[in-house]
């Protein structure tokens, strides 16, 4: 399906017109941005990290799990609204950049990953589980959410 | 006088050979970058999640130094190789970025961020940790915490500015926005 209607429709909205005339509403905005991808890699490589016995071994990784998982929601609601703002501004090049395509379709794997897997196989009890599949699930995380990061910071240099 | 010294220094390195090669591979220096900008979500990222146990927003039922010292090693190894990566960024455009206004303020913000933690480690020194079970530390220590995630949303923020060029010595300024910069070249016409 071609969604280029659906970039042109944004590239002539209101958000367009403010994203596009106010740069430094713009830059401001792009700061959220990062701070919640900060918010975000933090919460995901805690609970990551947790997962491959590589840091907090000694708190059980439920208790990691739990705590950051909420502040995972957070920071994807900031991403993805400060994303759109963003995105605005620069709608129809965004179309025709693979580095953008990327990273959307890293995202919704990533978020696919975390609230259809990740999360629900290791709210319940780990000892189940096979140790491996844990740390499979732990890497995959990484890896996904990496090419997210990555892919995000190469829009700018393409 | 600074200035003077600091924009001397930023032309020495700018007069190098790696410099601009740095500066002119797009490959390397878009990697740098990039590697600049993944560490800065380790180190950041681990760094926020001690903050917020300070403020009492996470991990209540588990120790503040025990999250603090779990942390540590993966926050550091993200702070060094951001820490060398911004040396090499600052390496490939050293002028502009001397004679940045944000660039000035990301290092001030930088130093206040530093002078922070020092003040934590000796407030829990010399406290011996007394609230480190409590599900939500004292005002001074949430206080710490909360100036901690705002320097370093600071150091962001004038981090991301370094790239716009509102404020750039060739941009027509009042004579403190130049002193202020560094801007010695024309900070000289005005006198």
């Amino acid at each position: 399906m071609d969604l280029l209607f659906l970039f042109e429709w944004i590239d002539t909205s209101m958000l367009a017109e403010i994203s596009k005339a106010y740069g430094g509403v713009f830059a401001v905005v792009q700061t959220f941005h990062l701070g919640a991808m900060v918010l975000l890699g933090g919460m995901i490589l805690v609970g990551d990290l947790r997962l491959l016995n590589i840091t907090m071994s000694d708190i059980p990784a439920p208790v990691v799990l739990k705590n950051t998982e909420r502040w995972v929601g957070y920071a994807l609601v900031a991403i993805v609204l400060s994303g759109i703002f963003m995105m605005s501004a620069v709608a129809i090049k965004l179309y025709y950049n693979v580095f953008f395509l990327s990273k959307m379709v890293g995202l919704f794997m990533g978020v696919c990953f975390f609230y259809l897997i990740r999360k629900p196989l290791l709210n319940g009890d780990h000892s189940e589980l096979n140790p491996w599949s844990i740390k499979i699930i732990a890497v995959t995380s990484i890896l996904i959410w990496f090419s997210v990061a990555a892919s995000g910071r190469w829009i700018g240099f393409s | 006088m600074l200035n003077q010294l600091l924009f001397d220094l930023a032309l020495w390195l700018d007069a190098q050979q790696w410099s601009t090669d740095l500066h002119e591979s797009y490959y390397v220096y878009n990697w740098v970058e990039s590697t600049h900008v993944l560490t800065l979500i380790i180190f950041l990222g681990m760094l926020v999640v001690i903050d917020l146990r300070m403020l009492g927003y996470i991990f209540k039922d588990v120790p503040v130094s025990k999250v603090a010292e779990r942390l540590d090693k993966p926050m550091m190894f993200g702070f060094a190789v951001m820490v060398v990566t911004g040396f090499l960024l600052y390496y490939a455009i050293p002028v502009r970025t001397t004679t940045s206004i944000w660039f000035r303020i990301k290092v001030v913000l930088l130093i206040a961020a530093g002078i922070n933690a020092l003040l934590l480690r000796n407030i829990t020194k010399q406290e011996n940790l007394s609230w480190d079970n409590d599900p939500v530390p004292p005002r001074r220590v949430r206080i710490s915490g909360g100036l901690s995630i705002a320097f370093w949303a600071g150091v962001i923020m004038t981090g991301r500015m370094i790239a716009y060029d509102w404020w750039d010595c060739h941009k027509a300024m009042p004579g403190f926005m130049y002193w202020a910069a560094g801007c010695v070249n024309e900070l000289a016409e005005l006198d």
